[in-house]
């Protein structure tokens, strides 16, 4: 560019840079945006049916365990990372609560401890395998995702194995109506559903640790620069390994939530939910390149996506379309949270506009401004 | 400051026309001014050096003409043309190549797909014409008299043979000006006589060449003219041989630098707070990483030490051995205080109270998208740990005393640090360390990149530091910054230390004649070793 036009362009850059600012704010409030648009949308469509207690209850009971997974998730991809196998750890978790209860007899108490640290060996295979062996997060996750999908399978036989025993009278057995209370509607903890509990007791501790620990700040400066994260003495292999094992602990817990949610542990549980679990945190604002995005987010992208779900089911909205509309909602996402939107597009257009081709030697004569030489 | 001498240049070589001509070439970064109206006028069969410290603006002024940047100031003519280059592509119809510094080779592509890179050469029926390219590109490689098989990949390939297709592909094309950024720096002396022939003979052949160098001696050889830029200005432009080294050094780093450094003498202590004895340390071709042999430096308290040498002399590879970002590679005796250290993590490092400002800002200190107090406590979050994880009324108070010691300029502690000027950003790095309170304060480069007057705060802050006791060790690549900053100066070549300097009797030559001690018995086979076992052990 020439002295002359540069000049010219220097005089609206603060109004572009103001619009920057306004953008980027956008940018960061996006996630609630999206939130309150979908929550209108349920209420003028569908009044009362989509905002009450128990419809919104379930809508969002019905994503729990999803959103427990989200939020392991979202740590992993604060590192840079991705967990491609949460489901399948989530499915493996619900089986074993399962076989626990039905053919063992242990109480829910022993239970979900069990699952937990079952899901904290897988994560830990994946944090290994990502750091000590070096292969990509991606890979890494990719293969395990089938082999605790296969022993899965193996351990169960095929077959889904159903969580409410009953005994000799016909009613429900302790334990099983115990742990029944982990996710089925109607059986609330506390009088609280239980899921929706969890979830949100989940994101508040995960919020807090990511916000006021070391662990949490090394998370973020993992992933927003690993070399600068290194040389101020973060341990960033241990912060990685960390992560996936925290993953995995989250999927542990999940596990029989789904279980008791689906009053069975079917051998294929949890299938594509981590892809549910990465899109909510990408809705939330998560950037797949690390260092950016929370809890909360992705709580709230997560809500979003279950929210939707409802809203278009009570419209009568064919699933096909939902899905559809579901890519499109990440898509429009990820879109809005960059924060040199406008002015990336602005540029692109002035300079298409303006810029004189150079092709060739006389044509560019023309082009040029004349300045004494 | 000095007036252009662009008229000495036009006196004889009026004969050829000029190519090339570069008028008032400015260009800004956020917080930096890199150039201010640089000319360049550049004649066919001419090789035009371009001369500076590192910083003066050389690349800055290349990356312009080779469509690196979309806005810049001034005005660009070819063959008296006016021309807009705003991509790299322009740049390329234009008949302007460059051969950057790091190559830019696909090390998984044979040559003949590098070389043709993205002008593939097809068939009638739209397949890749491979036997013409491999024909073609033989014929490119025999002209820079290398006999290589088009097929071979990259990767298998000597650095000095690399830097050779990157030759040949900018030679693939029809070349007007071919730009070199330092195109020596990883070439033994056979090799770059080698290229030098080359050269000449593109010369012969009417290609105008601008040739980017530190290297002097190479200038004496290879250059008809030599344009000097000093802190993004242009100091002057002369015929290679009217001029002396010794004014080309003159010209290269005279500056004032009366107030710039404020140095009140203090005579440091007689305690050694680090003593390095006989540290050693491989290196890596591949990844850039200069060997380190035998290397001793102590460091008192309250000492300002200089680390001087040329660009892959090991500066930055024996601070990061000490600080322990080099893990346990690293052979020899380290000291620090009374009690031996043997380096492990950088965690180690900042254990025993050392710290490091790293020489890429961008790269290897900042955090982006995080606030300002994030990336100043992360090095020194342990000091905040309370029962309920970190304790941010502790954090603020400490990031907020150090920030105002340190004048940053920032409107806020939660401000994201990318907003900042590239010297407020250095200060928050200074301050990161700093919360470490470190007995030892390593420096690379601490005023790459940052305007006049945030350099002369540094400085002053680094005078207070040693003044309080802390030992410094400092690289620069900035001669008068060494000079007035440090009470000795270690000059390294090649992994080496060939001078130690004091504060009396170091001078500018003195330090760049040890800088380019270089040992003749340079070998290519270290080269090609570490590369085989690079492969062997599949690492990358």
């Amino acid at each position: 560019m020439t002295g002359r036009a540069a000049t010219a362009a220097r005089g609206p850059v603060t109004a572009r840079e103001r619009w920057a600012r306004v953008l980027s704010v956008l940018g960061s409030l996006q996630g609630y945006i999206g939130l309150v648009l979908v929550v209108v949308f349920g209420i003028v469509s569908k009044g009362s049916t989509f905002f009450n207690s128990t419809n919104l209850t379930n809508a969002v009971g019905a994503f729990a365990s999803r959103g427990i997974l989200a939020v392991g998730e979202t740590l992993v991809i604060l590192t840079a990372g991705i967990d491609l196998s949460v489901g399948s750890m989530l499915g493996l978790a619900s089986m074993v609560s399962a076989i626990l209860l039905v053919y063992e007899g242990l109480p829910p108490i022993l239970i979900l401890p069990i699952t937990m640290a079952v899901g904290v060996l897988m994560g830990l295979v994946n944090g290994v395998g990502t750091t000590v062996l070096r292969i990509q997060p991606f890979v890494m996750t990719l293969a395990t995702l089938s082999i605790f999908r296969g022993v899965d399978r193996q351990l169960s036989d095929n077959v889904s194995v159903g969580t409410q025993v009953a005994n000799t009278s016909g009613q429900l057995s302790p334990h099983s109506s115990q742990f029944q209370a982990f996710g089925t509607p109607g059986h609330n903890f506390h009088g609280v559903y239980y899921p929706v509990l969890a979830l949100v007791v989940v994101v508040i501790v995960f919020q807090l640790v990511l916000s006021r620990t070391r662990f949490g700040r090394h998370v973020y400066a993992v992933g927003g620069n690993e070399t600068a994260a290194r040389l101020s003495g973060v341990n960033t292999l241990g912060v990685k390994i960390a992560v996936f094992t925290i993953a995995g602990l989250l999927a542990g817990f999940a596990g029989p939530i789904d279980a008791a949610y689906s009053a069975s542990a079917d051998p294929l549980a949890g299938q594509s939910f981590e892809l549910d679990a990465i899109a909510a945190a990408v809705i939330g604002g998560a950037s797949l390149a690390g260092g950016r995005g929370s809890v909360v987010g992705s709580l709230v992208g997560a809500l979003i996506l279950t929210l939707l779900d409802n809203v278009l089911g009570l419209n009568s909205v064919s699933d096909n379309l939902q899905l559809i509309i579901k890519g499109l909602i990440v898509i429009v996402a990820v879109v809005i949270q960059r924060p040199d939107l406008i002015s990336s597009v602005a540029g692109f257009f002035r300079r298409s506009l303006h810029r004189p081709q150079p092709t060739g030697g006389a044509a560019l004569g023309t082009a040029g401004p004349k300045e004494e030489s | 400051m000095s007036p252009t001498q662009t008229a000495a240049a036009d006196g004889s070589a009026a004969v050829a026309r000029e190519v090339l001509s570069m008028r008032g070439i400015g260009k800004s970064f956020p917080g930096v001014r890199a150039l201010e109206a640089v000319s360049l006028d550049v004649r066919a069969g001419q090789v035009h050096a371009l001369l500076g410290e590192n910083g003066a603006g050389k690349s800055t002024l290349m990356n312009v003409l080779s469509g690196g940047f979309v806005e810049y100031d001034g005005e660009i003519r070819i063959d008296g043309v006016p021309v807009a280059i705003h991509h790299p592509r322009d740049a390329k119809s234009l008949g302007i190549e460059m051969i950057h510094q790091e190559l830019n080779l696909v090390q998984d592509l044979s040559i003949a797909d590098n070389v043709f890179l993205g002008r593939e050469l097809r068939t009638g029926r739209g397949t890749l014409d491979r036997p013409s390219m491999h024909a073609r590109t033989r014929e490119l490689l025999a002209g820079l008299g290398l006999i290589l098989d088009p097929r071979r990949l990259v990767r298998r390939c000597k650095l000095a043979e690399q830097q050779l297709i990157e030759v040949a592909k900018a030679l693939s094309q029809h070349v007007r000006v071919l730009v070199m950024d330092e195109p020596t720096s990883a070439l033994a002396d056979a090799e770059v006589r080698r290229l030098f022939d080359v050269i000449a003979r593109l010369v012969d052949g009417g290609v105008a060449v601008i040739y980017i160098s530190h290297r002097l001696e190479e200038i004496d050889k290879v250059a008809d003219v030599v344009t000097v830029l000093r802190d993004g200005e242009q100091v002057g432009t002369v015929l290679q041989g009217s001029t002396s080294r010794s004014e080309l050094i003159a010209m290269m780093v005279g500056r004032p630098m009366g107030e710039l450094f404020p140095r009140p003498e203090h005579p440091p202590s007689a305690t050694p707070c680090l003593r390095v004895s006989r540290l050693s340390a491989d290196g890596d071709q591949a990844q850039g990483r200069a060997a380190l042999h035998d290397v001793d430096v102590v460091v008192h308290e309250g000492e300002i030490v200089g680390l001087a040498g040329l660009m892959g002399a090991g500066r930055s590879e024996l601070l990061q051995a000490i600080y322990g970002a080099a893990g346990r590679r690293v052979g020899g005796q380290i000291t620090v205080g009374e009690k031996a250290y043997a380096p492990r993590s950088p965690a180690h490092g900042i254990g025993r109270h050392i710290a490091m400002v790293a020489e890429d800002r961008k790269g290897q200190s900042v955090v982006p998208g995080n606030t300002v107090r994030f990336n100043a406590s992360l090095a020194a979050l342990r000091r905040f740990a309370g029962w309920a994880g970190v304790d941010t009324k502790a954090e603020r108070v400490a990031v907020g005393d150090v920030v105002t010691e340190l004048r940053v300029r920032t409107p806020s502690l939660a401000t994201d640090i990318t907003t900042l000027s590239g010297g407020s950003q250095q200060k928050v790095v200074l301050a990161r360390c700093l919360l470490t309170k470190p007995r030892v304060l390593l420096m690379d480069e601490p005023t790459r990149g940052i305007d006049v007057g945030a350099k002369a705060e540094i400085y002053a802050l680094i005078s207070d530091l040693a003044a309080q006791g802390t030992g410094i060790l400092m690289a620069s690549s900035e001669l008068p910054e060494l000079l007035a900053m440090c009470d000795r100066i270690v000059v390294l070549c090649e992994g080496r230390v060939t001078a130690t300097l004091d504060r009396d009797e170091a001078t500018q030559e003195r330090i760049l004649e040890a800088a380019m001690a270089r040992q003749v018995v340079l070998d290519t086979t270290t080269s090609t070793e570490s590369l085989a076992r690079l492969i062997d052990s599949g690492d990358r």
